[in-house]
């Protein structure tokens, strides 16, 4: 390191960071207090005004109990308490979900270019999605439509064959698994646009849930989402041991005394059941999964001891503040508002790459 | 992966190996090569290629009309100063709408909020505007209909609104027009959604009715597609009185592909009606037809049903390979107002009327209006 | 803390048809520093490989003072063996610190992560080695040099009784190879870890390692002090070299 302009350079730009990289509390706190204003800032906020004061008061009233005098018209109560709060709870759940799952994806998978999506999930939940639009059955279950149930099973049986194909839950290398990955992918999707060829008039209904959307976020959706995602993460928390271990490859992880295999496939299925109920609470959005991992590794570093809770609470924010975004003007597809703050970071992501600093 | 998917699915390409999310080389190094296929912005640039969306949907249409010309004129008669009888129906009243839902009604609906165009139209036809609280962004007939505030978007209902609005009665489209998340949603919520579908002209006149005694006014209604058949009848009688059954291809879109009206669709039997011989895609679940298809079914008259979107018959004539069509060798490529003869609502009548006339140009249909000029001379 | 003591007995290695180790019988005893040397495709890694667990199918037992591999089961064996890659690559930028300290990956808890005992670990291991001193760096952005000694920290945080390497200098100039080598004998004599390394330039594996294990074709074919091992007749045989070319080797042995 005693020769080169390169390597100076980064020393001074990873310095930047180190002051940051010692205050995980700090980065903690901070993002608990903005992820409590985005849940306020959502709830608040919405196409039509609701005052501060009736809503704080509805949500004392109808939470903690606390008496009121019920000032408020029956209407404010029904937006704030049937429209907003689910709607914001469901984009903290899968900003959560997708974040947690796309840094879980890059770890395993040893690529900083994963996302949730690397495996099959986004192909499998959208030919899922498509399939409930064209046949003509409706039916529901535990209050979701058709729509989230063959999204859900759909995304957790494209994953299921990736897995399948590329030699079992773990034991295949980490190239084949991607490239198989892809590979189901492009088929799923060859079936998807067959499948949008003949939908006819709902073609409208699959093309936005390809873009995803809160918009039908409901207390029922969120009965079904929360209890995954929530157990999902914790549990995928619980084994950054195992993340770790596999930073330096599998040979690495098997040194530390780790059980490669099986740590890999539990890991992979974890992250793929919180992506699947993420698809199927919201459709496909696009670049949390990328884009909030590698930020916080950026603040603090690849111990996933950090990332992934970070992960979890930055992601929920972002999530939370872009549904808001994509609401407050009258429903723009929630994956263009990501997709909008994303592609810029992501480009900035590559120049450096090309630049010969890494993130 | 989205990427890939949003390419694939919105634009006809198949799904090459051309946007791809990830590299195919994993090499975890410093050194590894990004892929130049990753940008980002496809996820965006398929918006526009959703523009044929609306135009493929034979049906109710969302989607802003640039300049409706005036049509004040073609209004059904007078439907205000009909004296409504409230009292003939009793409250509560259990209706069941075009997709077999029993909606309850519990009281003479004073807030009531449509989510579509068409739906608008006929509530203020039936002499109800004044009930209507919210509409949607492409309301656009009769005039005072595009002052209502907006609860619905081509990308769905922003429900909030609709909740602001207290209203006492929703009344949407089916068949996809509006999503069904939100009708369920709108349900869930309290409201008595009653939604109304129509595949053929007899079913628009049952829409109408049945939102005339959702409305309250089944007598208005009544008069309403009394006047509307009456008119219908005229306008077949003239059409199947004259000799010639044209070969007719209704052109409902042409970006990019040129799309048609499927057969035994609601466009395909009103050319029926109006003495044509429909030319259809030949599929009921496909718009598009192929040029190969057209250019063999030979139409002799062709309506360009586009034509408030700025496709006018001089740019259809200039298009290769339609020249060897009849319709373009006689100059039989005519214009029609889209809205009035595909939007299932009280100017139904009159549409079908231009559309005979663009069919059979010496019909003689006295007692309806002139066409509104839409292209300058074709 | 005292080194480990592995036996090998009638160890047996194949891939698919290939017969890569054949009926190796070794001991090496706690403390002591053995340097496994041979020509390319000998099987000085699939040995190595057999004495860290990862070898699949192998045939015979390996005993870590006297337990058998398997009866000892991951964890204690991550804690008894660490081992030092050729070469590690890493997906994400990651300070040095922050590689030495996955070598306690063994000793976490699963749950709470490193503990006091953990940190301490890291920060002796990278003292030892003498990289505090690069503790903020990016550790791919260090030269291989460098990166060589925070491996070798990253072995020591695990605080394994046998360190085992695979050529361990491959890549470094001349004063890094003396210092790292230095740095085993340091840690062998000093610490009495027990280490076995691979090792392709027989100058340093005669000048460092009291014993050396030649291998060719599978086999254990000599075993005991550079002096009775690198003799001209077997640099002629196995290496399939003229001995005029290697005077340094036959000088120092």
């Amino acid at each position: 390191m005693s020769t080169g302009l390169a390597p100076g350079l980064a020393r001074v730009r990873l310095g930047r960071f180190e002051a940051l990289r010692r205050r995980p509390v700090m980065l903690f706190t901070a993002g608990l207090i903005v992820l409590l204003a985005a849940v306020v800032a959502g709830v608040v906020l919405g196409n039509v005004p609701v005052p501060l004061s009736d809503t704080l008061a509805i949500l004392g009233h109808r939470f903690f109990g606390i008496p009121a005098a019920v000032t408020w018209p029956a209407s404010a109560e029904t937006i704030v308490l049937e429209l907003r709060l689910p709607r914001v709870l469901s984009a903290l759940v899968v900003g959560t979900g997708l974040a947690v799952a796309g840094a879980t994806f890059q770890g395993l998978l040893r690529n900083p270019l994963a996302d949730p999506y690397v495996l099959g999930t986004a192909s499998g939940a959208a030919l899922g999605a498509a399939v409930a639009v064209v046949i003509p059955v409706q039916i529901a279950f535990l209050g979701l439509g058709l729509t989230n149930l063959l999204a859900f099973v759909g995304a957790l049986a494209a994953v299921a064959i990736v897995l399948r194909l590329a030699g079992g839950g773990g034991g295949g290398s980490l190239t084949s698994m991607l490239l198989t990955g892809y590979a189901v992918g492009s088929l799923l999707a060859a079936g998807l646009s067959m499948a949008m060829y003949l939908s006819g008039q709902n073609l409208r209904q699959i093309f936005f849930y390809l873009l995803g959307s809160f918009a039908t976020a409901s207390w029922a959706q969120l009965a079904f989402g929360l209890p995954i995602i929530a157990v999902g993460s914790a549990l995928i928390m619980t084994r950054s041991r195992s993340l770790n271990a596999m930073l330096l490859g599998d040979e690495a992880a098997l040194h530390f005394g780790l059980n490669v295999r099986r740590e890999r496939a539990v890991l992979l299925g974890l992250a793929s059941l919180v992506t699947a109920a993420a698809v199927a609470l919201a459709g496909l959005i696009g670049f949390v999964g990328l884009v909030v991992p590698h930020v916080v590794r950026l603040l603090v570093g690849p111990n996933a001891r950090l990332v992934l809770p970070l992960a979890a609470l930055y992601g929920a924010s972002f999530l939370i503040l872009a549904d808001l975004a994509a609401r407050i003007p009258g429903e723009l597809p929630v994956g263009v508002i990501t997709a909008v703050v994303g592609a810029p970071f992501f480009l900035a992501l590559l120049r450096r790459f090309r630049a010969g600093y890494e993130l | 992966m989205v990427l890939t998917l949003l390419l694939a699915a919105c634009t006809s390409l198949p799904s090459s190996g051309t946007v791809n999310s990830l590299p195919a080389s994993y090499a975890p190094n410093p050194t590894i090569a990004p892929n130049p296929t990753i940008a980002p912005n496809p996820t965006i640039a398929p918006v526009p290629t959703v523009a044929p969306l609306p135009t493929s949907l034979p049906n109710p249409q969302i989607s802003p009309i640039p300049t409706l010309p005036p049509a004040g004129d073609t209004l059904p008669p007078a439907p205000p100063s009909v004296p409504a009888t409230p009292a003939a129906i009793a409250y509560p009243l259990t209706i069941t709408d075009d997709e077999g839902t029993s909606v309850t009604i519990p009281a003479r609906p004073q807030h009531v909020i449509s989510l579509s165009p068409a739906i608008t139209e006929i509530a203020f036809g039936l002499g109800a505007g004044d009930r209507v609280v919210g509409g949607t962004d492409a309301d656009d007939y009769p005039p005072e209909a595009a002052a209502l505030p907006d609860v619905a978007t081509f990308t769905g209902v922003i429900k909030e609104k609709v909740v602001s609005l207290e209203p006492d009665l929703v009344l949407a489209a089916g068949n996809g027009f509006n999503h069904p998340a939100d009708i369920k949603a709108l349900r869930d919520l309290g409201y008595p959604v009653v939604v109304v579908y129509a595949k053929s002209v007899d079913q628009v006149l049952a829409d109408i009715r049945l939102i005339g005694l959702a409305l309250g006014v089944p007598d208005v209604a009544a008069t309403m597609t009394a006047d509307m058949e009456a008119k219908i009848q005229t306008v077949s009688a003239a059409a199947s009185a004259l000799a010639s059954r044209p070969r007719t291809f209704y052109e409902i879109g042409s970006t990019p592909d040129i799309y048609g009206p499927a057969p035994d669709s609601f466009i395909s039997d009103l050319i029926e009606m109006a003495g044509g011989k429909a030319i259809t895609t030949g599929d009921p679940n496909v718009f598009s037809i192929p040029l190969e298809r057209l250019v063999n079914a030979d139409p002799e008259v062709i309506v360009v049903g586009d034509a408030l979107y700025g496709v006018c018959p001089r740019d259809v004539e200039k298009r290769p390979a339609w020249k060897s069509m009849t319709a373009v060798k006689n100059g039989a490529v005519r214009p029609v107002n889209d809205t009035i003869v595909t939007r299932p609502g009280p100017r139904l009548a009159d549409g079908f009327a231009a559309l005979a006339r663009a069919i059979h140009p010496d019909i003689s249909l006295p007692g309806f209006p002139p066409d509104v000029p839409i292209c300058a001379s074709p | 803390m005292s080194g480990l003591e592995v036996e090998l007995r009638a160890v047996g290695l194949a891939y698919g048809r290939r017969q890569v180790l054949a009926e190796i019988d070794v001991r090496i005893e706690a403390g002591e520093r053995v340097c496994l040397i041979g020509p390319n495709g000998a099987g000085k890694s699939s040995l190595l490989r057999c004495l860290t667990g990862l070898g699949q199918g192998r045939r015979g037992s390996v005993l870590m003072d006297g337990v058998p591999l398997e009866e000892l089961g991951r964890s204690r064996l991550a804690r008894s063996v660490a081992v030092v890659p050729g070469s590690i690559s890493l997906p994400f930028a990651m300070r040095v610190e922050e590689v030495v300290a996955l070598g306690r990956t063994p000793y976490e808890h699963p749950l709470l992560g490193a503990r006091p005992a953990d940190h301490a670990a890291v920060e002796a291991a990278m003292q030892r080695v003498g990289v505090t001193a690069l503790r903020d760096r990016d550790a791919r952005k260090l030269s291989l040099g460098e990166r060589q000694l925070v491996v070798l920290a990253m072995a020591l945080a695990q605080a394994g009784r046998l360190l085992v390497l695979d050529e361990p200098t491959v890549h470094l100039d001349l004063r890094h190879q003396v210092e790292v080598m230095q740095l085993l004998a340091d840690l062998n004599e000093r610490d009495g870890l027990t280490i076995v390394a691979v090792l392709h330039d027989l100058g340093l594996a005669a000048h460092f390692f009291p014993r050396l294990l030649l291998l060719d074709a599978g086999r254990l074919v000599a075993d005991g002090p550079p002096s009775a091992v690198l003799t001209p007749e077997r640099i002629r045989d196995v290496f399939g070299v003229d001995p005029r070319f290697v005077p340094a080797v036959l000088a120092r042995s």
